[in-house]
């Protein structure tokens, strides 16, 4: 016994001993940083474009998982029937065209000849089998909703597949843009049981390697159906939790990409090496109210508090003054949203904010809590709106949340006011009728006002596209006048960029379209 | 000794299932759920529902408790809710990976903290010893995540260098391992040798001080003999016990350091799992921390014996 414990101890030395000489032998490279980074351009010739992530993935099933770790992996991977362009139109993905012979038919053209990564050429089939997946209530994909509306799927013949919907759907085509609704092959789902570790899609990369909290390696998707895309021959993403590791490893060219928010500009000023790239993002900052109670139940008090508060301030301080006044249908979503900045209610105006709060029987206000997430930007807004909340009686404490007490109180409606940062999707019903229908799944206010509903079932059936357009500026305007929640700014989304990446554009719409990128 | 060592590993088995409970209800306290974090915007009734018979959550807590620890009992951690990945294999991965950047911490520190410690006990209260005891409180004070952060920003700034992207197993290509690895290891390693040479200080002069040390002197042994045979030798005790604890607790996970270094390591894992409160991952993680824990407190008083022939378990 005495010696079998001797010999491990000795065993431990001896490792330790062997870890020591390496160590000892390596030390000199983190001195000589010149050497190791003149290396690295000689062993990589080719096209590799590596990516400095934020977080892990959580897995890569298009259906089931909306982590945006996930979707920029998987966004890669796979397509759509169809996508949008920036003014909100719909292009041909896999759906060369497509034809609508009455509110309820939806016919589509297959691309010929696209293969799935395993070599197998999609076909209609597939197209029937992926929404039959999503459908499946077993599979429990995240956006079931979006594709209820449909009755029957028909395969036609292998390049067209028909849907027909239970009753008319206008949002269909935009959800169908929307990669839960991904094309995948049947055998790899069956094969696997689902498409959480694998990944078989029609996308210009295909995937190589997961390992992980470290990396995503992808490669090019030879047979990819665009002729000469993609440029790259591989992405490599590489976790990095830790903000300033992000910032020095696209300093030394370790990483070609990064995004990180506002804050952090200044980091990076000055150095040639390095482009900030912007675009105006599809989220907007509100402040939401909490129903049960009866202040905030009083719209008189919600208008007082829409006068009282000076946005342009909140987007100078919070934002550097690089964000967008807006409602609940952001200007990244075109011709869907109305014109905000000049109506009355968001004009700062005290002296009608007090009158309202006397009216509405608080002359002194009244003191009240607003809960933060933890993104900088929603934190310091809150402080700011505390601030300028003060000047009409209302005494308001920051309650910081950690992200799941944040999800638990906007659920349970535990709050009284909350501010936070929402995404408004790509179709005016998402912005609208999810946040602030009466049944709405993200209403999670207790609001309710019949008129909104009413115009909120018309939109959904009407699928004449400038009738359409009339019902959600309607909504729109109503909405406004009824503050449900204090809509702030709609903030840009910043890319940091080395020098040597050529051809990245990325826009609310398109946001990692690396299909033209080149490395030099 | 056998049956000391028979003993303790039996003593193992309460403690394991008392940190298995507590961990089990933290989790269930904490707010937040593990089908939030997945359904985020999109959730549903009708899709928590779904979640919610697939995870089992439906069942009674005592039924849950009971049904995950038969499992791990019979040596299955189950699989993540998250990933739906298997835990075990996962986390014996990322166990390596922390093991060998604790290893290398351990050595660092020693190699900077026993000479120093010896010297600045000899030199006691000469300029050597102030800079030494200076130097020491710098380490027990500066917090790792700072020196981590700072070392790294350092060294983009002034030498536009960054270690290797993307984790490499030792075994895969030892050189760029050893480059990834080192910086994290000399954070860890400086960190700790702080305390560690405050101990060798303090413990050298107390033996130095006895009896038996003016006797050896007295024989005449050279200095050289007094100090390493006799000396630190008898005032080895209290240092074992300190690096005991310090391993155990870096074996644990060194989150921060891994985080800001992007190691994957066992710390890395447990905070993710925490965060997006994957409840399999988290328990079992904490779990395993627990056992490696008491399993090197265990080694640590095995090694007395053999530092301290004096000390024996019967």
């Amino acid at each position: 016994m005495k010696k079998k414990v001797l010999s491990i101890f000795l065993l431990l030395v001896l490792m330790t001993m062997i870890f020591t000489a390496c160590g000892g032998n390596e030390k000199p490279a983190t001195e000589q940083p010149a050497a190791t980074g003149q290396e690295q351009p000689a062993e990589a010739p080719a096209q590799i474009l590596k990516y400095g992530t934020d977080a892990e993935p959580v897995g890569l099933d298009p259906h089931t998982i909306s982590a945006v770790a996930s979707v920029r992996i998987f966004r890669q991977i796979y397509n759509t029937l169809i996508d949008v362009d920036g003014d909100m139109n719909f292009i041909p993905e896999l759906a060369e065209s497509w034809e609508q012979p009455d509110d309820l038919t939806y016919i589509f053209n297959l691309r010929h000849g696209v293969k799935f990564h395993n070599g197998r050429e999609m076909v209609a089939d597939d197209v029937k089998y992926s929404f039959e997946r999503i459908l499946n209530p077993d599979t429990a994909a995240l956006g079931k909703s979006y594709y209820d509306s449909i009755s029957t799927i028909e395969v036609v013949d292998d390049y067209t597949v028909k849907f027909i919907l239970k009753e008319p759907f206008a949002p269909f085509m935009s959800n169908l843009t929307s990669l839960y609704g991904a094309i995948v092959p049947k055998e790899v789902v069956e094969e696997n049981e689902n498409l959480m570790q694998v990944a078989c899609g029609t996308g210009p990369f295909m995937l190589q390697e997961w390992v992980p909290d470290n990396k995503v390696i992808l490669t090019k998707n030879p047979d990819y159906f665009v002729e000469g895309q993609p440029k790259l021959d591989s992405i490599e993403f590489y976790v990095m939790t830790d903000e300033a590791s992000r910032i020095a490893a696209l300093r030394t060219g370790s990483v070609h990409l990064i995004k990180l928010p506002a804050s952090s500009i200044s980091l990076v000023e000055g150095n040639d090496d390095i482009t900030i790239m912007d675009f105006q993002s599809n989220d907007y900052l509100f402040l939401g109210f909490n129903f049960d109670l009866d202040k905030f139940k009083d719209v008189r008090v919600r208008q007082a508090i829409s006068y009282a508060i000076n946005r342009q301030e909140i987007i100078d301080l919070v934002y550097d003054g690089e964000a967008t006044v807006t409602g609940l249908v952001p200007p990244a979503m075109g011709r869907w949203a109305m014109d905000y900045a000049s109506e009355d209610l968001y004009q700062q105006n005290i002296e009608k904010a007090k009158q309202l709060m006397a009216e509405a029987g608080y002359p002194d206000g009244f003191e009240t809590t607003i809960a933060v997430g933890l993104l900088d930007d929603i934190r310091g807004a809150g402080e700011i709106l505390q601030k300028q909340l003060e000047q009409i009686g209302i005494k308001a404490t920051i309650e910081n949340l950690e992200s799941g007490q944040y999800v638990d109180a906007w659920k349970n409606r535990t709050h009284e006011m909350m501010a936070g940062r929402n995404g408004a999707g790509t179709d005016p019903n998402r912005s609208v009728a999810f946040f602030y229908s009466s049944t709405g799944s993200a209403n999670v206010w207790g609001y309710s006002n019949p008129a909104v509903d009413a115009l909120c079932d018309q939109g959904k059936i009407t699928v004449d596209e400038a009738k359409r357009e009339e019902v959600y500026k309607e909504a729109q305007k109503l909405l406004v006048n009824d503050c449900p929640n204090i809509w702030i700014a709609s903030p840009m989304d910043y890319y940091f960029v080395r020098k040597e990446m050529k051809n990245f554009n990325p826009s609310t719409f398109d946001l990692e379209n690396f299909n033209d990128v080149t490395i030099e | 000794m056998r049956s000391y060592i028979i003993r303790r590993i039996l003593m193992l088995i309460p403690v394991l299932i008392g940190i298995s409970l507590c961990i089990f209800l933290i989790m269930q306290l904490i707010p937040g759920d593990v089908i939030s974090g997945l359904l985020g915007i999109e959730e549903n009734p009708e899709l928590r529902a779904q979640y919610v018979k697939k995870f089992g959550l439906d069942q009674p807590l005592y039924k849950q408790y009971l049904d995950w620890i038969t499992n791990v009992v019979k040596g299955d951690f189950g699989t993540s809710f998250r990933t739906e990945k298997e835990i075990l294999p996962e986390m014996m991965s990322r166990f390596k990976i922390t093991f060998q950047l604790t290893i290398m911490a351990a050595v660092i520190s020693w190699l900077i903290a026993i000479p120093l410690g010896i010297i600045s006990a000899l030199k006691r209260n000469t300029w050597i010893d102030g800079v030494v005891r200076f130097v020491a409180l710098l380490g027990v004070s500066v917090p790792n995540f700072a020196f981590a952060t700072l070392l790294i920003l350092f060294l983009s700034i002034a030498f536009d260098y960054y270690p290797p992207v993307g984790y490499v197993g030792f075994f895969e290509n030892s050189k760029v391992n050893m480059e990834i690895m080192i910086l994290p290891a000399i954070v860890l390693g400086t960190i700790m040798s702080g305390s560690v040479m405050r101990m060798t200080r303090s413990s050298v002069l107390e033996v130095l001080r006895q009896d038996f040390i003016k006797t050896v002197r007295a024989k005449g042994a050279s200095e050289k003999v007094v100090i390493f045979v006799h000396a630190l030798r008898n005032g080895l005790i209290p240092i074992i016990t300190l690096i005991g604890m310090q391993i155990g607790g870096l074996l644990g996970g060194t989150v921060v350091t891994e985080q800001i270094f992007s190691i994957p390591g066992l710390g890395q894992m447990v905070l993710t799992a925490i965060n997006q409160r994957d409840y399999p991952v988290v328990q079992g993680c904490i779990l395993f921390i627990a056992f490696i824990y008491v399993m090197v407190n265990l080694i640590v008083d095995i090694l007395y014996t053999y530092v301290d022939p004096r000390i024996s378990y019967k």
